[in-house]
C-alpha cells in the first residue's frame, strides 16, 4: 500500500480536478499553489459566466474549491512554491519555500498559463487609452456588478470593438499558437454586452473564427442571430484616438477598404501565453518545455499526462492553450497517472 | 508610389485640376492626379434595421458572407456584378452610397431560389433580395417596378370585389407601364376566345367588365385585409423613417 501522498502544484481548476481525483481514490493529496487562495485564473481574475455552462466562475470554481478544502485527504499550502525536487517515483522530496518538507509519491504541475499582456501590442492602444481593455477587465466589469462601462469617463458604450488574435498568431511577437478559447470568450462576452446593454452594437473583428465543435452553434451563431453581434473579417493595424472616441483602423478585407471607424471601447481578447515561470519551473522539477515555452508531454496517445521526467505528470493549460472543462478532465487523467506511476517502467514502479 | 491595385479605383475617384495652387505648390494637371478615399469611416447602424424590417429582409443580420448564394446565383451567371453577398454586406455596414451603384441591377433577381437552398445560414437572400428592391423603391431612388405595378394592380382588384379580374388586372399593368393594350399576343388570344367561346359564356364575361361581381360578404373581409395592409405599410414607412404611405 502506497501511503506517499501526490504532490499537486497549481491550485487552478486542473489541479483542483487531479487532487479531488486523487482523494476520491483515497489516497492523499498535497496541493500547492503560490497565490494566497486556489480556484487559478477563473477565481482570482474575477472571469463572469464561464463557457460552456453559463456558471457563474465563483460558483462552478469556487465549488471546486470547497470540495477540495473540506477533503480531509487534501493538504492545501497556499501563498508558497516548491523551491526544490529531488529523488525517483515513488519516492520523491519536495521542498517548499517556506521550509516544509513533502515526501511525495509522484508530482503532477497543474501550473496554468499566464494571460498575454497587451502592453506588447502597442500599436492597439492598451495602456496609452484608458478606454482598450482586455476581454479579462470585462470579465471584472460582469462580474463585478458594475456593467459595461468605459473606464475613461464611466459611460454606457454606444459601440464596442472586440480585437481578437491579441497574442496569439502573431510571429512578430514570438506567439505562434491559437489560444483556442478567445473566439469563444469573445463571443459570449459580446452577447453578456449586448444583454447588459442592448444599446450597445458589438463588433468583433477577426481573421477566422475558432468557436471549435459545438461552440459553433452556442456562442458563434447564436452572438450573430439572436444577440446581433457584427463580425468584421479584419486584422486592425491600429488604434489611435481623435480626441473624444477612439479610432480602430484596418482594412476590411471582404471590401478590399480601408476603414477608420470610431468606437467607445475597445476590447483585446488576449491569448494565452506559457506560464510566466515555466522556466523556473522547468529547472525545478527537471521537466522539458516544448518550442512555445509549455510544459511539454512525453507522448500524445500512449502515456497522457506524462512528462520528460518519469513520476512527473502535467495536465490543463500548463502544457499549451486549454479549456477549463478540458483541464478539469486532464486532471483527472493526471492523476490516475499518478496514482499509478504509469510510464515509469515496471522495475522503478516496483520498489 | 506606383498604384498596386488599378482595379480598385473607379474613374470618378481620379481627380485631376485645371489649375489648383495648394501651400504655395503647383498641383495643375495630370501630373498632379488625386485619388479620393476609399475609407470607409463610419457604419450605419439603421440600414440593416430597414432592410430587416421588410418582408423577406428578416434574416440578413445571420449572413456570415460565404458567397454560398452569389455563388448559386442564376443572375450572377449572366451579370457578374450581381453579387448578393456583397450586397448583404453593403446594408449590414450601411454603405449606402455604394449599394445605391447597382440600384438598376437588384431588382433583376429572377426569385429562383436557389441561393435559399444554398445558403448555410437560412439568411433567405432572395428575400433579401426583394426586400432591398423594395427598400429602393419606397426611398426613391428608384421608380416603381413593373412587378410592383403588377402587384399594386392585382392588391387593388382583390381589395375592390375579393376576386382576381384578370383581363382589368392586365388592362391596369399595361397602362401603368406605358404598354399599348395591341400587342399582338394578345390580340390573337382575344380574338381565339370570341371565336371559339359560346355566346352566352362571352355575354358573361361582357357583362362581368362592367358590373364587377363580388365575393359574397366581401365588404367586412375586404376592409379588414385592407386594414391590415396599410397597418403594415405604416409600419414599413415608420421603420424606413418615411412620412408618406408609400409601397405596396
Amino acid at each position: 500500500m502506497r501511503d506517499k501522498p501526490i504532490l499537486i502544484v497549481g491550485g487552478g481548476p486542473a489541479g483542483l480536478s487531479a487532487a479531488h481525483a486523487v482523494a476520491a481514490s483515497g489516497r492523499k493529496a498535497v496541493l500547492v499553489d503560490k497565490a494566497d487562495r486556489l480556484g487559478g485564473a477563473p477565481i482570482l481574475q474575477g472571469y463572469a459566466k464561464l463557457v460552456p455552462s453559463h456558471e457563474w466562475a465563483k460558483d462552478a470554481i469556487g465549488g471546486m474549491v470547497d470540495r477540495v478544502r473540506q477533503n480531509p485527504n487534501v493538504t492545501v499550502r497556499t501563498g508558497t512554491e516548491v523551491q526544490s525536487f529531488a529523488g525517483n517515483p515513488g519516492d520523491f522530496v519536495a521542498t517548499l519555500k517556506d521550509g516544509t518538507r513533502v515526501n511525495a509519491e509522484a508530482a503532477i504541475l497543474a501550473t496554468g498559463f499566464t494571460h498575454f499582456d497587451s502592453l506588447n501590442k502597442p500599436e492597439w492602444g492598451f495602456g496609452t487609452y484608458p478606454d482598450v481593455v482586455t476581454t479579462v477587465q470585462v470579465e471584472q466589469m460582469i462580474s463585478s456588478g458594475q456593467g459595461i462601462r468605459c473606464p475613461s469617463d464611466g459611460r454606457v458604450p454606444d459601440r464596442v470593438a472586440i480585437l481578437l488574435c491579441v497574442g496569439s498568431r502573431d510571429r512578430q511577437i514570438g506567439r505562434e499558437w491559437c489560444s483556442k478559447i478567445c473566439c469563444t470568450v469573445s463571443a459570449n462576452i459580446a452577447m453578456e454586452i449586448r444583454e447588459l446593454s442592448p444599446k450597445t452594437n458589438v463588433y468583433i473583428y477577426y481573421m477566422d473564427i475558432r468557436t471549435f465543435g459545438l461552440y459553433e452553434g452556442e456562442y458563434y451563431w447564436k452572438s450573430q442571430e439572436e444577440a446581433r453581434v457584427k463580425y468584421i473579417k479584419a486584422r486592425i493595424a491600429e488604434v489611435t484616438s481623435d480626441g473624444k472616441r477612439l479610432v480602430v483602423k484596418g482594412e476590411d478585407t471582404l471590401v478590399k477598404r480601408p476603414i477608420t471607424i470610431p468606437f467607445d471601447m475597445v476590447v483585446h481578447a488576449i491569448g494565452m501565453d506559457p506560464n510566466v515561470d515555466n522556466m523556473t519551473l522547468s529547472a525545478v522539477f527537471g521537466v522539458g518545455l516544448n518550442r512555445y515555452g509549455y510544459v511539454d508531454k512525453a507522448s500524445t496517445y500512449a502515456g497522457l499526462a506524462q512528462t520528460s521526467r518519469p513520476g512527473v505528470y502535467v495536465c490543463g493549460a500548463a502544457t499549451g492553450p486549454e479549456t477549463i472543462d478540458d483541464s478539469i478532465a486532464q486532471g483527472q487523467a493526471a492523476a490516475v497517472a499518478a496514482m499509478t506511476l504509469a510510464g515509469v517502467g515496471l522495475a522503478q514502479a516496483a520498489e | 508610389m506606383p498604384i498596386h491595385e488599378k482595379s480598385l479605383i473607379r474613374p470618378e475617384n481620379l481627380i485631376t485640376n485645371d489649375s489648383l495652387v495648394i501651400d504655395g505648390v503647383d498641383v495643375s494637371g495630370h501630373w498632379s492626379t488625386f485619388i479620393k478615399s476609399r475609407t470607409i469611416t463610419d457604419y450605419n447602424e439603421a440600414m440593416e434595421d430597414e432592410i430587416a424590417a421588410l418582408p423577406g429582409g428578416e434574416n440578413i443580420h445571420r449572413c456570415w458572407q460565404c458567397g454560398s448564394c452569389t455563388n448559386a446565383c442564376t443572375v450572377n451567371a449572366v451579370n457578374p456584378d450581381f453579387n448578393p453577398r456583397y450586397w448583404i454586406y453593403l446594408i449590414r455596414q450601411g454603405l449606402e452610397e455604394e449599394l445605391l451603384r447597382d440600384k438598376d441591377i437588384i431588382w433583376q433577381c429572377v426569385s429562383c431560389n436557389k441561393c435559399t437552398y444554398a445558403c448555410p445560414r437560412d439568411v433567405l437572400p432572395e428575400g433579401v433580395m426583394k426586400a432591398t428592391a423594395h427598400w429602393l423603391e419606397l426611398k426613391g431612388h428608384t421608380p416603381k417596378s413593373p412587378s410592383t405595378h403588377f402587384d399594386e394592380g392585382f392588391t387593388e382588384s382583390i381589395l375592390a370585389t375579393g376576386k382576381i379580374e384578370e383581363g382589368r388586372v392586365l388592362r391596369t399593368f399595361f397602362q401603368r407601364t406605358g404598354q399599348p393594350l395591341n400587342q399582338p399576343w394578345l390580340v390573337a388570344l382575344v380574338g381565339g376566345l370570341v371565336k371559339r367561346f359560346p355566346l352566352g359564356y362571352l355575354i358573361r364575361m361582357g357583362w362581368s367588365t362592367v358590373f364587377r361581381p363580388r365575393t359574397s360578404n366581401w365588404r367586412r373581409t375586404g376592409r379588414a385585409i385592407e386594414e391590415y395592409v396599410s397597418e403594415r405599410r405604416a409600419e414599413q414607412a415608420k421603420a424606413l423613417g418615411l412620412d408618406t404611405k408609400g409601397g405596396h
